[in-house]
């Protein structure tokens, strides 16, 4: 047998295996965050009885999570049922293949992972419609459609709000467009349009306030996840929480220069050293933009649905084409 | 005009002072607050929703008070008169005070208080020995007592709490539970249901008819005899609601003027059978 096609094998049994067991604490970490966060901003004091300042909160939760009864309504889908849980949150930890967290530190560095990382995390709304379907229940059902209503709708101008960034640096790969942001500086200088619309979809793509209408508690007890108990309802709970670590650090990597440190990368740190350095400034930049997400959350209410399709048709579509229409003609006519 | 997206700045703003601005939270059991040494707690008398004084004269006030400052006499629910304290004190004071006391406008009593009633000291005092005068048996007391009286005479409330050493507003406030009369009822006995399901279903209005139409207030007997008003919120017939409970049958739905209707069956039964009985001699 070929030696390296058994290398590339192990290669990636590793890389995945690691990605999976990297959810764990990034949930946790993110939950930690969220929780002491929106405490704070209410004027509380948050978790602080498991561990110092409650570090550990999340990880209790966890463990609760995993402790408790997996009940299945009894007119379930029963297979259905059980799969939503997984297909969700495998979209989001297969989608975390392609992030580029360092330089060298890249599970699967393919030439289209843009492609590839848009069709895997739209995966996640065939299991939330799924688990919607699936659980006969009134309130799944509406929330399995607002999820496929909303997820659908915004993510044309997610798309599209990124096509500016392609064009832009002239390839698909999350590597190439980083090295782009090293010669012509953050993409988000170039993309002073493309950024917010990017911003905006895909908070309302991983169902981030204000934009959560697909679990929203007030109106649809908890949408999808009505009948979910147990470890399933954890893997929804964690799904979200990746996704948002995940969307974060692809807005880092397309518009803020990813692993790139603000001011020039030194060229002396290479190999080993390099790989840290980068993912520290990776970590640092996801992380500022997962607290900027948790702000948002403390600070804003659920908007309507009809404000929500209104804003992606009639908002933000146009507005990601026309910024499409002028970055191709200024690449083209500047010859960038 | 306010710039657009400068209440969503505004709203941000907020959160983020919010961050650092200090924390409301009392970490309860690790912080206490400091507290005088002579504080019993916040006195509170405040009206139901129905506009109705909460204060039922039970005396837990009194009891509970370091320095026995609170003396108190006035009128229960039933319209008994109840008194705490010194009775040589209460009893050169006149009922006006005492109605004052209670938060109730000024009436006479229909029903003389039967607080004075004999009661039988060895029935009781068998009964209490009969339960080692454990404290959790006040209640099952109470019902050997209502189911020989038909009601707790005060003498026997009296004799219990000597006889077990609880304190007497204990064993008032015991007796107020529901299902237990402080006064006993003649001829038919109407409760007119006061939970909360029966009174915003009109059970108020159920309530003027009867008072009207019998001419006594709750607690109070008609001067014939025939009747006995009350309001319970234990009716417990909330799907009928508003509910009145004749005796031991349970009407409702009801409008006021079936609710009349009811009572003047009864009393039209009563004046015939009357009539048979005259009509021999």
């Amino acid at each position: 047998m070929d030696f390296s096609l058994l290398l590339g094998i192990g290669r990636f049994v590793l890389a995945t295996t690691l990605l999976l067991l990297l959810t764990v604490p990034t949930a946790f970490i993110i939950i930690y965050l969220e929780l002491k966060m929106i405490a704070l901003m209410q004027l509380r004091i948050g978790p602080n009885r498991v561990g110092p300042a409650g570090i550990f909160q999340s990880a209790i939760h966890g463990f609760k999570v995993l402790g408790k009864e997996d009940v299945t309504p009894d007119q379930a889908d029963r297979p259905t049922f059980t799969l939503a849980p997984w297909m969700v949150f495998m979209a989001a930890a297969m989608s975390m293949l392609v992030i580029p967290f360092a330089p060298g530190l890249v599970a699967f560095d393919s030439e289209i992972s843009v492609v590839y990382f848009f069709a895997i995390i739209g995966l996640s709304v065939v299991g939330l419609l799924v688990a919607g379907w699936a659980s006969y229940n009134k309130y799944s059902l509406l929330g399995g459609l607002r999820s496929a209503a909303q997820m659908v709708s915004y993510e044309i101008p997610l798309t599209l709000s990124i096509v500016g960034v392609v064009i832009l640096t002239g390839s698909l790969s999350f590597t190439h467009i980083i090295e782009w942001q090293r010669i012509h500086g953050w993409a988000v200088i170039w993309q002073l349009v493309g950024f917010p619309v990017f911003y905006i979809a895909s908070t309302a793509e991983i169902n981030r306030t204000p934009f959560d209408l697909v679990e929203a508690d007030s109106e649809i007890v908890a949408g999808f996840a009505t009948e979910y108990s147990g470890m399933r309802f954890g893997f929804f709970f964690f799904a979200e929480y990746v996704s948002l670590f995940i969307m974060s650090g692809i807005l880092v990597t397309l518009f803020f220069g990813g692993w790139l440190a603000p001011w020039p990368f030194p060229a002396q740190l290479s190999g080993f050293a390099g790989s840290l350095y980068g993912l520290f400034w990776f970590i640092l930049k996801t992380y500022i933009f997962v607290l900027i997400s948790i702000w948002a959350r403390a600070t804003l209410p659920r908007i309507r649905v009809d404000q929500l399709m209104g804003m992606a048709w009639k908002a933000l579509l146009p507005i990601a084409l026309v910024n499409l229409l002028v970055t191709a003609a200024v690449v083209v006519i500047f010859k960038l | 005009m306010s710039i657009p997206g400068s209440g969503l700045l505004n709203g941000f703003a907020t959160t983020w002072r919010n961050l650092f601005a200090p924390k409301v939270t009392r970490q309860y059991p690790e912080v206490r607050p400091t507290i005088p040494d002579r504080w019993r707690g916040r006195l509170d008398l405040i009206y139901d929703p129905f506009g109705e004084h909460k204060c039922e004269v039970c005396f837990q006030c009194a009891q509970v008070c370091p320095v026995e400052a609170i003396d108190m006499s006035g009128f229960d629910t039933q319209g008994n008169r109840i008194r705490y304290g010194m009775p040589e004190i209460y009893d050169e004071r006149v009922d006006p005070n005492a109605y004052r006391r209670a938060g109730l406008a000024a009436r006479p009593m229909r029903n003389p208080a039967r607080w004075d009633d004999e009661v039988d000291a060895a029935f009781v005092r068998k009964l209490v020995e009969g339960y080692d005068a454990r404290p959790e048996a006040l209640v099952a007391i109470f019902g050997a007592v209502q189911a020989r009286y038909g009601y707790l005479p005060e003498r026997a409330l009296r004799l219990i709490s000597d006889l077990m050493t609880i304190h007497w507003a204990q064993v008032f406030g015991a007796a107020g539970l529901g299902g237990f009369r402080l006064l006993p009822s003649e001829g038919h006995l109407i409760t007119v249901c006061s939970c909360a399901a029966c009174r915003f279903s009109g059970g108020d209005a159920l309530l003027a008819a009867l008072r009207e139409d019998l001419g006594v207030a709750p607690g109070e007997s008609t001067a014939d005899r025939g009747f006995t008003l009350e309001t319970r919120p234990d009716v417990g017939a909330g799907a009928i609601s508003p509910a009145i409970r004749i005796d031991t049958l349970v009407y409702g739905p009801l409008t006021p003027d079936e609710a009349r209707h009811l009572v003047h069956q009864r009393r039209e039964a009563a004046g015939s059978r009357a009539m048979a009985a005259g009509s021999p001699s």
